[in-house]
C-alpha cells in the first residue's frame, strides 16, 4: 500500500507537471494579453509594450515558464499583472467561498440523495421512485441560472423570505446565521443539479447489486429484506458511488461560475471567468494547479476508497483500478 | 478615461459603462468595444428627474452603496484605464479642474486650482493657481511640486502611462512657486485645457519610486498605502467584493461631503446589478441594460435618468485593400460609402433597437455640443432605391446569385463586433438584412473582445466593424482617429483612412484657441466628414442611470448623463435618508 501510494504520488507530480506546461503554452497561445486587455484611450502600443515590459511580459514563453514553476517550487504563486496583488492573496478566499458553497450543496444532495435512490430501488416505479425520477429530469434540464434567477423573483424579491445574492449582508460578515440565509436558494439551486445524477447512480447501483445470484441466495435463505438490503447488498452498492464521489472532489474547490454569478457568490468559478478574460496568467495556472491536484488527491481517494469497500480489490503492484 | 469592464476605450474613452467607461484628456475619442453585454439606451434630453423632492435640506451621515459590474485595476490616476478605477479614484482625488454640467473646464470649491489658468495671447503658455490651503489625506499640503511630479512621470515613456498622450505637446511644466505651476506647449493646443482636468499624485510618496515600476508599487492598488486627496478616503477593498471609502475627516474643501460612507459593491453582471437595485441591496447603478428599464421603471421606488451620453456607434470600413480578397478593396468609392449609409434603417435602429433613446449622427460630433455641424453635414435618410442608384452608378451590377459585383468581385464583407453585447449583435442584424436588401452580402462575426483588439483592431485588419466611440472629454478634436497620421499599429485611426483636406482640418481645428474660428473648421469638417464617409455615423447613444429612494440631490447636482462620471456629478453634495 504505501510503495503504491509513493508510485502514484510520483505519477502525479509528473501528470500534474505536464498539465502545467500544456496550460501555460495554451493560455500564453490565446490572443490578447493582461496588458492589451486594457486598451485605453492614449494607450497606444508603444504605452502597451512598455507596461508589458515592466510587468516581465516581453520575455521568451520558455523563459517565463521557468520563472514561473521556479517561484511555485518556492511557494509562490505569482502576483497579477494589473495590478500586482498576490495571487495566493485572491486565491485562497475564494476557495473558502467555494468551498462553504459547494460543500453545503453537496452534502446536502448526498444526504437526499442517496438514502432515497436506495430506497426507490427496492420500491421501483413505485410513487417515490416516479418523483424521484420526475425531479432528476427537472435538475438534468433546468439551467442552473435560470432556475437561480426565478428563486430570487419569487423568494428574495417578492416575498423577502431570503437575501438576494452576496456571502453575506454588509456589516454581517462571520454571523453564521446570515451566511446560513445567504446559502439557502444558491445551495438549492446547485444541489437540485447534484442530486439528479447521485440520486440516478444510487437506484442504478442499489439495482445491479439487487439483481446478483448472492442477494437472491440471500432471499431464498429466508433473510429478512431489510437485512438483505442493508447488510449485503448497500456496501457493494456504494462501490461505484464512491468512485463518482472522489471524482467529483475538484468541484468543491472548482466552483460553479454561473451559479455564483447569479447569486454574486465571490467563488472560484467566477473568478475563474474573469482571470480568464483579463488573461491574468498567474491567476490562471494557480487555478489550474490546485485544480490538477485536486483531480489527482480525487482519483486517489476513489481508489484507496474502492480498496477499503470491496476486498476483491487490492492496491498492489498491479496498481488499483483505474478511475 | 476609462474602460468599461472589458474595456473601453480605445481613444477616447470608453468611459461610460462601463462595461464599459471619463475623466479629462487630451485624446478625445475613445473607441469602446464593451466587452460586457452592455446595452444602453440614450434618451433624448429629458430633464432629469431628481429621485426625490429636494425641498428638505440636506443631512450628514449615512451610507450610499454603489454598484459596478467589474471591479478596479488600479486607482493611481497614472494609469487608470478601466471605468471601476475611474469610478472610485472620482471620489478620493480632487482634479485640478472639473467640468460644469455643459462641460466647460471650470475652477470648483473641490477643485485643486483657486481659478481658471491664465492662457497667454499666443496661447502657448497655461499658468495654473492652486489653491493655498489643498493637502493630501497624510496631512502634507500639495503644491506645484506634486502637478510637475505628475506630468513628467506621465510624460515619461517608461511609465507606461495612458496619460502620455494627453501631455505629449507639452514642452515643458516648471513650478514658478509652491501654488502655481507653468505649461509651455510646442504649439498651440486648444483641447490641452481639458488635460488639466485631472487628478494629480503625490510626490513626496513616488518620487523614488522608478518610472517602470510605478506599475507594480502597492500605491493605487493598497488603500493603506494610497495617499489621496478628495472628499473621501479609500479605506478597504474586498477583491472582486466591495469598496469602501470613508468621509476624509481633514477634507480641504469649503464645501464638505454630506454622504459619510460609501460602498461600491462589484457584482457579476449588469442583470445581477439591476436585481440588487430592486431588492433595495444597493443605492445606484450607473447603467441599466436598455432590456430592464422597463422593469426598473415599473418598480416605481428607482428614479431613472435617461439622456444621450457621450459615446456613439459607427460603421467603420477599412481601406487598407490587402484586408479583401485578391486585394479588391470593397469601399473605395465614395457613392459606395453613401449608398451604404442610404441602404441603413438608422433611425429604425434607434426605434427598435435603443427603445427610442438615441440621436442620430452624421458626423464625430454630439449633437447640440459647441461644434455639432447641424445641417453642414449630409443627413443620408434610410432609403433602399437611392442606395441601388448610387451602387449603380459606382460600377456594381447584381450577379447571378443577386449580390453585386464589380470587376468580377462580389459584394460580400465580414462585419467584426464583440461577442457578449447583445445591443451589437442586433444592430449587426439590422445591417446584414438592409444591405442584403440592396444586393450587399454581410457576414456578422462576433469575436472575443481580447482577441478582437488585439488581433483585429489595433492592426487595423478587417474588412468592417461595428464600434463606438466614448469622448471623454467635450472637446472636438478627433485628429487621433481620423487623420493618417494615426495609421495602424500606432495609432487609433484602425481603418487606414486618408484624407489630406481633412487632415489638415483637423490641425487647423486644433491650432487656434478661438472658439468661433473652431466652430467653422468644424463646420467643414463635419462637411467634408459626411461626404466622404470613413464611417457610417449611426447614433449617440446611452446609458440608463437609476437611483434608489434613499439618494436625494438639489436639481443642480443631479448626475449628468452627458459628461464622463457624470452619474456621480456634483456627488460631494448629495445626501441619504433612511
Amino acid at each position: 500500500m504505501t510503495e503504491y501510494l509513493i508510485r502514484r504520488v510520483l505519477q502525479s507530480v509528473l501528470v500534474i507537471f505536464l498539465i502545467t506546461l500544456l496550460t501555460f503554452l495554451l493560455i500564453h497561445a490565446a490572443p490578447g494579453g493582461p496588458t492589451k486587455v486594457m486598451l485605453s484611450p492614449g494607450l497606444s502600443p508603444e504605452v502597451l509594450e512598455q507596461q508589458a515590459k515592466n510587468l516581465g511580459l516581453d520575455k521568451p514563453i520558455p523563459v517565463q515558464y521557468v520563472r514561473w514553476i521556479g517561484d511555485l517550487l518556492q511557494g509562490d504563486l505569482g502576483y497579477t499583472f494589473k495590478n500586482h496583488i498576490a495571487v495566493s492573496a485572491l486565491i485562497w478566499p475564494r476557495i473558502a467561498n467555494t468551498f462553504i458553497l459547494m460543500g453545503a450543496a453537496w452534502l446536502v444532495s448526498l444526504v437526499i440523495a442517496i438514502p432515497w435512490g436506495i430506497y426507490n430501488s427496492t420500491k421501483v416505479y413505485g410513487f417515490s421512485d416516479q418523483t424521484a425520477s420526475f425531479i432528476s429530469y427537472l435538475g438534468f434540464a433546468m439551467p442552473t441560472f435560470w432556475f437561480g434567477i426565478l428563486l430570487q423573483q419569487w423568494l428574495s424579491i417578492k416575498l423577502d423570505w431570503f437575501p438576494l445574492s452576496d456571502m453575506h449582508s454588509r456589516g454581517h460578515e462571520g454571523d453564521i446565521g446570515d451566511l446560513f440565509m445567504h446559502l439557502v436558494l444558491p445551495v438549492t439551486v446547485l444541489a437540485l443539479g447534484f442530486l439528479a445524477s447521485y440520486m440516478k447512480y444510487a437506484r442504478s447501483s442499489m439495482l445491479e447489486v439487487l439483481d446478483q445470484d448472492y442477494i437472491r441466495t440471500a432471499r431464498a435463505k429466508g433473510v429478512q429484506e431489510r437485512k438483505v438490503v442493508f447488510r449485503h447488498a448497500l456496501r457493494n452498492a456504494l462501490i461505484p458511488i464512491i468512485t463518482i464521489l472522489g471524482l467529483d472532489l475538484p468541484i468543491l474547490v472548482a466552483g460553479a461560475a454561473l451559479t455564483e454569478n447569479v447569486f454574486n457568490w465571490p467563488g472560484m468559478g467566477r473568478w475563474f471567468v474573469e482571470m480568464a478574460s483579463s488573461r491574468e496568467y498567474s491567476a490562471l495556472m494557480a487555478i489550474t494547479i490546485i485544480t490538477a491536484v485536486m483531480v489527482v488527491i480525487g482519483n486517489l481517494v476513489a481508489d484507496i476508497l474502492y480498496a477499503v469497500v470491496d476486498p476483491r480489490v487490492k492496491l498492489g503492484k498491479q496498481g488499483g483500478k483505474a478511475a | 478615461m476609462t474602460k468599461k469592464r472589458n474595456w473601453w476605450s480605445i481613444l477616447l474613452i470608453v468611459s461610460l459603462i462601463g462595461i464599459l467607461f471619463t475623466g479629462c484628456s487630451t485624446n478625445n475619442t475613445a473607441n469602446t468595444p464593451n466587452a460586457t453585454a452592455e446595452s444602453t439606451a440614450p434618451a433624448e434630453s429629458a430633464a432629469p428627474e431628481a429621485s426625490a423632492p429636494a425641498a428638505d435640506a440636506p443631512v450628514d451621515g449615512g451610507t450610499l452603496v454603489l454598484s459596478s459590474f467589474s471591479d478596479i485595476v488600479n486607482i493611481n490616476p497614472l494609469l487608470i484605464g478601466d471605468t471601476s478605477s475611474g469610478d472610485i479614484a472620482n471620489f478620493v482625488f480632487a482634479q485640478i479642474y472639473d467640468l460644469d454640467r455643459a462641460g466647460n473646464v471650470t475652477a470648483e470649491p473641490w477643485s485643486l486650482a483657486a481659478e481658471l489658468p491664465e492662457i497667454s495671447a499666443d496661447g502657448l503658455t497655461y499658468t495654473v493657481k492652486l489653491k493655498d490651503n489643498i493637502k493630501w489625506s497624510d496631512g502634507q499640503p500639495i503644491t506645484a511640486d506634486d502637478v510637475v511630479y505628475t506630468v513628467e512621470t506621465a510624460k515619461n515613456p517608461e511609465t507606461g502611462s495612458p496619460l502620455i498622450s494627453q501631455y505629449d505637446k507639452v514642452k515643458t511644466v516648471e513650478k514658478v512657486d509652491d501654488h502655481t505651476v507653468k505649461f509651455t506647449m510646442n504649439q498651440v493646443y486648444a483641447p490641452f485645457l481639458y488635460a488639466l482636468c485631472q487628478a494629480i499624485v503625490p510626490a513626496h510618496v513616488l518620487k523614488d519610486v522608478a518610472p517602470k515600476e510605478i506599475q507594480t508599487n502597492p500605491y493605487g492598488t493598497d488603500p493603506a498605502k494610497t495617499v489621496t486627496s478628495g472628499p473621501w478616503k479609500w479605506t478597504a477593498w474586498k477583491q472582486g467584493e466591495s469598496h469602501t471609502l470613508d468621509a476624509n475627516p481633514d477634507y480641504w474643501g469649503e464645501v464638505k461631503p454630506h454622504i459619510s460612507q460609501l460602498v461600491y459593491k462589484i457584482y457579476a453582471d449588469q442583470n445581477t446589478e439591476v436585481q440588487a437595485i430592486l431588492k433595495g441591496d444597493t443605492d445606484h447603478i450607473s447603467a441599466i441594460p436598455v432590456t430592464q428599464v422597463e422593469a426598473a421603471k415599473a418598480d416605481g421606488d428607482i428614479a431613472i435618468i435617461q439622456k444621450p451620453g457621450a459615446q456613439y456607434e459607427y460603421l467603420g470600413f477599412n481601406f487598407d485593400a490587402n484586408n479583401f480578397k485578391d486585394k479588391y478593396g470593397l469601399f473605395e468609392g465614395q457613392k459606395t460609402r453613401q449608398a451604404i449609409a442610404h441602404a441603413l434603417n438608422r433611425q429604425g435602429m434607434v426605434d427598435n433597437i435603443l427603445k427610442g433613446v438615441g440621436a442620430l449622427m452624421n458626423a464625430p460630433f454630439l449633437p447640440d455640443t459647441w461644434a455639432d455641424p447641424g445641417d453642414a453635414a449630409v443627413n443620408y435618410d434610410y432609403n433602399a432605391e437611392t442606395a441601388k442608384k448610387l451602387l449603380a452608378e459606382d460600377g456594381w451590377v447584381a450577379g447571378t446569385d443577386g449580390i453585386l459585383t464589380k470587376d468580377g468581385h462580389r459584394f460580400s464583407f465580414e462585419l467584426q463586433y464583440n461577442a457578449g453585447n447583445s445591443r451589437r449583435e442586433q444592430v449587426a442584424a439590422v445591417i446584414q438584412q438592409n444591405l442584403k436588401d440592396v444586393g450587399i452580402e454581410v457576414t456578422p462575426k462576433a469575436i472575443d473582445f481580447a482577441s478582437w483588439i488585439d488581433q483585429n483592431v489595433t492592426p487595423g485588419k478587417f474588412q468592417a466593424v461595428l464600434l463606438a466611440w466614448s469622448l471623454n472629454n467635450p472637446d472636438p478634436d478627433a485628429e487621433s482617429i481620423f487623420s493618417s497620421k494615426y495609421f495602424p499599429p500606432a495609432g487609433q485611426n484602425a481603418g487606414w483612412y486618408k484624407n489630406e483636406k481633412l487632415d489638415q482640418l483637423w490641425v487647423d481645428g486644433y491650432s487656434t484657441v478661438d472658439q468661433d474660428k473652431r466652430k467653422e473648421i468644424y463646420k467643414e469638417v463635419g462637411k467634408e466628414i459626411s461626404t466622404d464617409l470613413p464611417y457610417v455615423f449611426l447614433y449617440q447613444y446611452g446609458q440608463a442611470i437609476g437611483t434608489g429612494p434613499r439618494v436625494h440631490w438639489a436639481e443642480e447636482d443631479a448626475p449628468e448623463p452627458s459628461l464622463g462620471y457624470g452619474q456621480f456629478f456634483h456627488a460631494i453634495k448629495w445626501w441619504v435618508t433612511d
